[in-house]
């Protein structure tokens, strides 16, 4: 049944800076299923987008070190993959959306560079073998008129059928080879006439704009894993929900797996499948999203939920979780959250504190890090 | 402002103009400083001569500074770039000189771009590592090189260790032809001739390296630098994501970025590499316009040469200035954010 793209075991990464270090994530346990979308959601400073950018190596290393764990993709630890092979593993296997639309995509280069680029590497791995997509089953009708859907985009063979098949190298590079397949992904992330923009520069076009190029570059390399690190966090609440409802369309046409980032509880509702909850560079709860927002089984959790401003909670004042954000140079000892937490006991702050584990009468995959799970229903 | 074609005239046409203001400033202050240096060269000019050229001299030198200038700019209007004592007159010095100058400076020029630039890259991508130390004390050593001492220790030292020569611009194997450009290299391929070719590359080598050399750090530095800073952006992060190999994302996608702050840079060193052809081209022979300075501010034992210095002053001003107009043409080729204005 289980069936994992990604699984994450007991990471620990930190930060080396001058003389001082910490721990940005510390033994963090995921793992996203095959078709699903997971959530992860925390506080700035969380460590969530340390994890997000650990997985495809993409951490500066240093000041970043990968100090424990695992993390198992297609068979082999990424963690032990030299740097140098890692290009090998992103782009058709892993693929990112970065927070920041306006700069994710290089300003010296024409849109239409940007996205063949990302087309042509994944047409000269398959070329070579080193891609196989079970899925390509059937070939797409190029010369039909109506626009692809997502699932037809991201399902059908890349190298057509017949004599088309025979394509050569030279001819992948060859720039009218590609614009078809460019003009098809544009479609697909909903932008009207792409032709017009193909030949614009990023800072030419707007950021809900540059971040629908930006989601169709990391889809047309079709990866088996999709990180988005916040990706409409940057942007202002219209073309939010314009994406996000992209984003739900493309992620219910496709079968493609996602670690989806954010601080936004809303946007987690709306996409997610499970979702994992992160204090201080610590997992604190991961479940079924449903049952994590109805029965919260970690007193953060709890907190995260009531501090969030719904459109149905118009009275009173907004509430907010007392204390602040530990040091992570200085984490509290035991249970990160016990200086906060309102069901702290004198053992909350013996080291090593709670770890994850299996909730009583919840999913079987629901798992909190506290002594008193079962009595955070009870909180207020 | 746009980016069409006619903006970019109006720019070039612009910064054209300036240059006239540039080339008056330019040559009123050689003239003040060559006239005021000395305070009357008849007699060293003239030691032997009859009283009436002397008598001339002498009345020439006696009249208000503003009087002698607007003779000299009454005759260069007029094409006349005046003469040397010995009456050899500067302007065929200076047209033929100017090529093999430049020639020399356009050689070091991409000299300081394949090496500069490279190793401006590798050091910022192992910032902080040995091969960054390396490539520091290489470009600090060059910078701290006075240029004399280098072009020195060049002909001396370097030239008989890899048996490069030192001096001209053929050896002798060479016979004399006829120069249709003045640049040694381009000259012997309009001849078509394969071995004068390579005998003239083999001359340029050494003072162009030597010129590279001591002017290249400001390039590897800028490169090194701009790419520290745009090595951490969003977009060399996504361009490494998309599986493209390190090579590809530093030498396209950030270096394309990063080069268009050196380019800029590079077209301030332009001041560096024509003042560096002074001394140079002296040391080695070089028979461009550097050499002909030297000699013209009295190098060598050699009679001060007042119109001959004014004239190499004012076109290397109009080299820097060019240098740099070419370079803001390329900073906005690069960048397609930049208009012409």
């Amino acid at each position: 049944m289980s069936d994992p793209v990604v699984s994450v075991e007991g990471l620990s990464i930190d930060y080396v800076i001058g003389a001082g270090r910490f721990r940005a994530v510390s033994g963090v346990t995921l793992s996203v299923e095959r078709g699903h979308v997971v959530g992860v959601v925390g506080e700035t400073g969380c460590g969530k987008s340390t994890l997000a950018q650990a997985i495809p190596r993409l951490l500066p290393e240093p000041p970043a070190t990968i100090g424990e764990g695992r993390i198992l993709f297609q068979g082999q630890d990424l963690v032990q993959v030299p740097l140098w092979k890692m290009p090998r593993i992103r782009g058709t296997g892993i693929n990112m959306i970065f927070q920041e639309p306006l700069n994710s995509l290089n300003p010296a280069f024409r849109i239409y560079d940007q996205l063949a680029e990302a087309i042509y590497i994944r047409r000269v791995r398959e070329k070579s073998g080193a891609v196989t997509d079970p899925r390509a089953a059937q070939a797409y009708d190029y010369s039909r008129s109506q626009d692809p859907t997502a699932s037809e985009a991201l399902l059908r063979p890349v190298v057509p059928a017949g004599a088309a098949a025979r394509v050569t190298r030279r001819a992948v590079e060859r720039h009218g080879d590609l614009k078809p397949e460019v003009l098809e992904y544009l479609r697909l992330v909903r932008i009207n006439d792409p032709e017009t923009i193909l030949d614009l520069y990023p800072h030419e076009l707007s950021g809900g704009m540059r971040q629908r190029v930006m989601i169709a570059m990391a889809l047309s390399e079709k990866p088996t894993l999709l990180i988005a690190d916040e990706p409409t966090s940057a942007l202002d609440v219209t073309i939010q929900a314009q994406v996000l409802t992209l984003m739900k369309e493309l992620i219910e046409e496709v079968n493609t797996s996602i670690l989806f980032i954010s601080h936004d509880l809303g946007v987690i509702a709306e996409t997610a499948d499970e979702l994992g909850v992160m204090y201080a560079g610590k997992l604190v709860e991961f479940g079924p999203v449903g049952e994590l927002f109805e029965h919260p089984r970690h007193p953060y959790t709890k907190a995260l939920l009531r501090a969030a401003p719904t459109r149905y909670k118009s009275q009173g004042p907004l509430s907010s979780i007392p204390g602040s954000v530990p040091n992570l140079s200085h984490p509290p000892s035991g249970c990160r959250f016990h200086p906060r937490c309102p069901l702290m006991k004198p053992n909350c702050r013996i080291a090593p504190g709670p770890g994850l584990e299996t909730v009583r009468g919840g999913a079987a995959n629901h798992t909190s890090a506290c002594f008193y799970a079962d009595a955070v229903e009870a909180l207020p | 402002m746009g980016r069409s074609p006619t903006d970019l005239a109006i720019f070039v046409g612009k910064r054209l103009l300036q240059l006239v203001p540039v080339l008056i400033g330019i040559t009123i202050l050689t003239f003040v400083f060559t006239h005021l240096s000395t305070i009357n060269p008849c007699a060293q000019w003239y030691p032997h001569a009859d009283p009436t050229t002397r008598a001339n001299c002498e009345h020439l030198f006696s009249q208000p500074l503003s009087t002698q200038y607007w003779q000299y700019l009454t005759n260069l209007v007029h094409g006349n770039w005046g003469a040397s004592v010995e009456q050899v007159a500067v302007y065929p010095q200076i047209a033929e000189g100017l090529p093999a100058t430049l020639e020399l400076v356009l050689a070091a020029l991409f000299l300081m771009i394949v090496i500069g630039i490279p190793l401006g890259v590798i050091a910022a991508q192992s910032s902080g590592r040995w091969p960054d130390h390396l490539v520091r004390i290489f470009y600090l050593s060059g910078w701290a090189t006075p240029t004399y001492l280098g072009a020195v220790i060049a002909a001396i030292f370097v030239a008989p260790y890899f048996g490069l020569p030192s001096h001209g611009e053929y050896s002798s194997l060479v016979p004399p032809f006829h120069q249709y450009t003045h640049m040694s290299v381009v000259d012997a391929l309009i001849a078509g001739n394969l071995p004068w070719t390579l005998d003239a590359i083999e001359h340029l080598i050494l003072p162009a390296a030597t010129l590279a050399f001591i002017n290249m750090g400001i390039a590897t530095r800028m490169t090194r630098s701009s790419m520290l800073e745009v090595l951490p952006l969003d977009y060399v992060k996504s361009a490494r994501m998309k599986g493209l190999s390190e090579g590809w994302v530093l030498y396209k996608h950030a270096l394309r970025n990063s080069l268009i702050t050196t380019t800029t840079v590079l077209g301030v060193t332009a001041g560096g590499l024509l003042a560096g052809t002074v001394v140079v081209e002296e040391v080695f022979g070089w028979p461009g316009i550097g050499a002909y300075a030297y000699t013209a501010i009295g190098g060598g034992g050699a009679a001060p040469n007042f119109d001959g210095a004014i004239a190499v002053v004012a076109v290397f001003a109009v080299g820097v200035v060019v240098a740099n107009l070419i370079a803001d043409i390329l900073y906005g080729l690069l960048d397609p954010r930049v208009d012409w204005r």
